[in-house]
């Protein structure tokens, strides 16, 4: 059984790759057009089938990583993601307040008190709740 | 800690966070303290007072249940021998009041029951209990009766919620009119609902027992119908703290209380769909100008005032606008009048600041449409 779940795990993962690197090139051109919140709803799009994968989490942690940072004018960025990305995209921003790194955790933490006046504690309780689904 | 139980309006039972029960009466506008239940070891942290038979059951970390029967004007305590190994965490009397289950750290819940025979002999131990066992994965935090008296729901720290048949022979009778309920056997699992990745809390069944409510500790709460093989579930994300108790007012409307201090209301619209409406009592500051409405907000004030000047100040007033009841997190909620109604107008709550607080729905004009 536990054989059978593994070899899904790693047929997904090599689908997901693919998946990820069509979701770079979108990306990269929707940062070229000056779209930098259509690209960052594009990194968080279809992150609910979030994988054990560790490999795949890297490689769409790097994705999500590069939108972010385009991020300029943060209260707008808010204003126009949907509600439904709050939740993930809180769980990403505490990924890139781990990473230690300068730039990324200004930005994190720039984002963070926003998005915290926005969505509230339950969005902070839901990711420290959530030890399943990481990213 | 308070948990507390308001047998009518006025009389009230609590638990001052420690072994005693406390039981005051309303005379003459004051409240007088009238009894002291002493027998428990430590902490009690479940009490429940049977409306018909007037008969208090409490729960404690020494593990073991009491009885207390009023007899002239003594309480008399019957001790319930659980056997567990860990504390008994929360208790409640079965609608019928002939049975009352125990959650325990233990991962069991006790059904305990009267034993007729033993009646006359009034030997120590009158309550016998059976167990569900081996179907909890971690502490049992909430038990609730559904209005047939035959299944029982539970809540878990495993985050899981359960619903087992507690069918005794002798003490149940086979009922054509609990349906299907009454052919199980006792300690049957008929449904666990996973829907939390958390600690799950509080757990009630609505009215009818037509639906579910329990929530967990990731600022959740979910709404389950059609209770079986085939249950659709719902699940509410709020902005703020996590709740740790529920109430069903109506079959469409349920308050929420926790960690949030304020109580939460969610009421379903005429497709059954659930969301959260407003809380209850004053909060007129956090809706418009306040950003960070609870207990932290101070704590927080401080963390982003290092980048910003201004904040800081900010944040300190809006704790204090909030004006709620409440100062500390609300631990409890229960129904205030006659068990069993399917409208319930009056509640109270206890909570961490040492408060219990009734609320009355009569003047809330803006939700009559769901009650």
């Amino acid at each position: 059984m536990a054989g059978a779940e593994g070899y899904v795990e790693a047929d997904n993962a090599e689908a997901i790759m693919t998946r990820i690197e069509h979701k770079t090139r979108k990306i990269e051109s929707l940062l070229k057009q000056y779209k930098p919140v259509e690209a960052l709803k594009t990194a968080l799009e279809g992150t609910h089938a979030i994988t054990r994968d560790e490999r795949c989490k890297s490689a769409h942690w790097i994705v999500v990583h590069r939108a972010l940072m385009a991020i300029k004018d943060v209260d707008g960025m808010l204003s126009q993601l949907d509600p439904e990305y709050y939740d993930i995209l809180m769980k990403y921003l505490y990924k890139g307040l781990a990473t230690g790194d300068r730039p990324t955790c200004d930005q994190c933490l720039r984002i963070h008190e926003k998005l915290t006046e926005r969505a509230g504690f339950g969005c902070i309780l839901r990711h420290l709740t959530d030890t399943v689904n990481t990213v | 800690m308070i948990t507390n139980n308001i047998f009518s309006f006025v009389v009230v039972a609590f638990c001052p966070n420690n072994n005693e029960v406390h039981i005051y009466k309303l005379s003459e506008d004051k409240w007088e303290k009238v009894h002291v239940l002493q027998k428990h070891d430590q902490v009690i942290c479940g009490i429940d007072w049977s409306s018909r038979s007037n008969r208090i059951v409490t729960a404690s970390h020494d593990r073991n249940s009491y009885v207390w029967n009023l007899e002239g004007s003594e309480w008399v305590p019957t001790l319930v021998i659980l056997r567990l190994n860990r504390a008994a965490l929360c208790v409640q009397w079965s609608p019928k009041e002939n049975k009352f289950a125990v959650g325990s750290g233990a991962k069991t819940v006790c059904i305990c029951y009267y034993e007729q025979e033993n009646n006359c002999h009034h030997s120590l131990v009158k309550f016998i209990y059976k167990l569900i066992r081996k179907k909890h994965d971690s502490s049992v935090t909430s038990v609730s009766w559904h209005p047939n008296n035959i299944l029982l729901a539970t809540t878990s720290t495993d985050g899981k919620c359960r619903v087992f048949s507690t069918f005794i022979k002798g003490v149940d009778a086979k009922d054509s009119k609990a349906g299907s309920s009454s052919d199980t056997k006792f300690g049957e699992l008929i449904i666990q609902l996973d829907l939390s990745l958390s600690w799950a809390f509080g757990v009630k069944w609505s009215p009818s027992g037509n639906t579910l409510a329990y929530v967990g500790h990731n600022s959740m709460i979910y709404f389950v119908d059609d209770v079986g093989p085939s249950p659709l579930a719902q699940n509410v994300a709020f902005r703020d703290l996590p709740l740790r108790d529920v109430l069903f007012v109506s079959e469409r409307m349920v308050v929420g209380v926790g960690f949030d201090c304020s109580p939460m209301l969610f009421a379903a619209d005429d497709r059954g769909i659930w969301s959260f409406i407003r809380y209850l009592g004053e909060r007129k500051a956090v809706s418009s100008g306040s950003k960070y409405g609870s207990q932290f907000s101070e704590a927080f004030g401080k963390f982003y005032g290092q980048s910003k000047h201004g904040l800081n100040n900010d944040a300190v007033e809006s704790s204090k606008m909030r004006g709620g009841v409440h100062e500390n997190c609300i631990n409890c909620i229960m129904p205030l009048g006659e068990r069993g109604t399917s409208l319930i107008r009056r509640f109270s709550t206890s909570g961490l600041d040492g408060r219990v607080v009734i609320w009355d729905m009569e003047n809330q004009q803006d939700l009559s449409e769901y009650i």
